[in-house]
């Protein structure tokens, strides 16, 4: 649904985005995770038509956002990073204006449908600048939504909202999950993206790595073993680190009897280093498997990354 | 005209009534401007000799010198109200876009599929639309109140071809000129008030042609007025192209503040 091919875009000397070529397929959520200013709302403005890239090529639901904007901009939404609204009109008149654009609806209904759908068609005939900062930005996402594209573009979605009317709006993008809408979301919250996505890219100007959240934590970071022993005894340790499945292990700080052992299958060798241990004479009070976090990923492959 | 733009001129006006002091500046100066050149007509003849009041006012023999000179201010309303045009066409313009910009409605509005000529045809109707029907109410309201003054018989004298090209040619070109600037200001502006600073630009000359005409150095015949008309038509066309790239949609949201 989405293709990018060495997309590139240049503003002065400064490049914002460097050949990044992606693909999201249909009714796949991407997400585009990087720093402040690496290229992410550029990218999203090139994909809905609003900006032209400077060189290489785009292509939303088959068409070339820079070659037929108004047919790409009838088939996406695109929430903006800030939502932006007329604030001295109601909120339906604010959802009425912008569907008035798109043709085959009924401007009327389809604001109402999507005011209901976002929870907010008891203040639909308020002025929008009586509404909170979370109600502002549900109702960016039910003008988002007005024509029922299948191609959506989320731009920092939940950024400045506080926790609770965050995860109120999380929960309605994984309620259009359910409808199977291509989506590529920019967000630098790694917890959203990991709930939501099924796949993610790291973007730096270019593009730093790409995959399901577990594929770049396999990637990335090797899965390890955490325990706890009743005594793990320097003896003990050495025996263990002889062990030709074991990879690493070291003792784990300010936790007695604390270590952390790697090993090269952990589903498959956990059983012969429990063997071990046992066989040596000490007892496993804690066992469970570590898991780096996809921040922890994110983290290594930016600073990895030069700025 | 499009559904889209007519989605775009009906929003702008309805922003703009929802907003009442913009509203009632738009309605309210055109009214002060009138009644405050009646009230002059009025008031000057008691004070000032009238007689050189012939130098300006040709074929108008038999009046009263009195009635001369109210006839020469009289006359001079036709360049006045370009004033009105002026000041509404750039309120609406420098209103539209600022607000937009204060807002940041302007990027979700280009990710719709309105065409930026769309979008420009909307807000430069909503602005010139209104400038004009009220320009033309005024003029009614100034011919009212001559009358209503006991000046009915000045008016035919008054109301000349000049009067007639000059409302109905000159003022939806001046009405677009000003827009245009008000467009123009807005895009490097971030408040009404700043972008409102190229207005200047359109309200000077009217300002001029006053002048010109007050001195009598030059006679504004009815093929003057229309030459004057095509001149500043010309201009509105010449301006436009800039105009347009300056609201072409990567310009909005790179090079815009």
């Amino acid at each position: 649904m989405i293709q990018t091919e060495r997309l590139a875009r240049r503003f002065g000397k400064r490049l914002a985005v460097d050949e990044l070529t992606i693909g999201v397929g249909a009714g796949e959520i991407l997400g585009l995770l990087g720093p402040n200013g690496a290229g992410k709302t550029t990218t999203i403005r090139m994909l809905a038509g609003i900006i032209a890239p400077t060189s290489g090529t785009a292509r939303v639901d088959g068409l070339d956002p820079a070659i037929e904007p108004e047919r790409v901009h009838e088939r996406i939404g695109l929430l903006t990073e800030a939502p932006g609204f007329y604030e001295r009109l109601s909120a339906k008149r604010n959802l009425e204006y912008f569907a008035r654009f798109y043709t085959g609806i009924e401007p009327s209904d389809a604001a109402e449908r999507s005011l209901a759908r976002m929870g907010l068609a008891d203040r639909a005939n308020d002025r929008v600048a009586t509404f909170s900062k979370g109600m502002k930005q549900r109702l960016a996402l039910a003008r988002t939504l007005i024509h029922e594209p299948r191609i959506l573009f989320l731009d920092e979605p939940t950024a400045g909202l506080d926790p609770e009317a965050a995860r109120d709006l999380r929960d309605l993008i994984q309620e259009l999950r359910r409808d199977r809408r291509t989506t590529l979301l920019c967000t630098h919250n790694l917890q959203e993206a990991e709930a939501l996505c099924d796949r993610v890219a790291i973007f730096r100007t270019r593009l730093v790595a790409m995959g399901s959240p577990a594929e770049l934590r396999e990637r990335q970071c090797e899965p390890a073993l955490r325990l706890r022993l009743r005594e793990a005894s320097g003896d003990l340790v050495s025996s263990i680190e002889r062990l030709p499945f074991v990879r690493r292990i070291e003792r784990v700080d300010g936790e007695p009897g604390g270590l952390r052992v790697r090993l090269d299958d952990p589903e498959a060798d956990r059983q012969h280093l429990v063997a071990a241990i046992v066989e040596a004479g000490d007892e496993i009070v804690e066992m469970v498997s570590e898991r780096p976090s996809l921040e922890a990923v994110y983290l290594r492959l930016i600073r990895e990354e030069p700025s | 005209m499009t559904r889209r733009i007519r989605n775009v001129l009906y929003k702008e006006w309805v922003s703009l009534a929802a907003t009442p002091s913009s509203l009632l500046f738009v309605l309210v100066i055109p009214v002060l401007l009138i009644l405050q050149a009646l009230f002059l007509i009025w008031l000057l003849p008691i004070f000032i000799a009238p007689d050189m009041v012939s130098v300006f006012v040709e074929g108008s023999g038999g009046l009263q010198k009195t009635d001369l000179f109210r006839l020469l201010l009289l006359s001079q309303f036709r360049f006045f109200v370009l004033l009105i045009p002026a000041m509404i066409a750039n309120t609406f313009a420098t209103l539209s876009i600022v607000e937009e910009k204060l807002t940041k409605t302007l990027e979700p509005l280009l990710a719709t599929p309105v065409r930026t000529w769309e979008l420009l045809t909307g807000k430069a109707l909503s602005g010139v639309i209104p400038a004009v029907l009220i320009t033309w109410m005024s003029a009614g309201l100034f011919i009212l109140g001559a009358r209503l003054l006991g000046w009915a018989d000045l008016l035919p004298y008054a109301l000349d071809l000049t009067w007639y090209v000059t409302l109905f040619v000159l003022t939806p070109g001046i009405s677009v000129l000003s827009f245009i600037f008000g467009l123009i200001g807005s895009s490097r502006a971030t408040d009404a008030k700043s972008a409102q600073n190229l207005a200047v630009l359109v309200v000077l000359p009217i300002f001029a042609v006053i002048g010109i005409q007050v001195t009598g150095l030059v006679q504004f015949t009815p093929l003057l007025t229309a030459l004057l008309s095509v001149g500043i038509a010309l201009l509105d066309v010449l301006l436009l192209w800039p105009a347009v790239r300056l609201f072409a949609r990567e310009s909005i949201l790179i090079r815009w503040r």
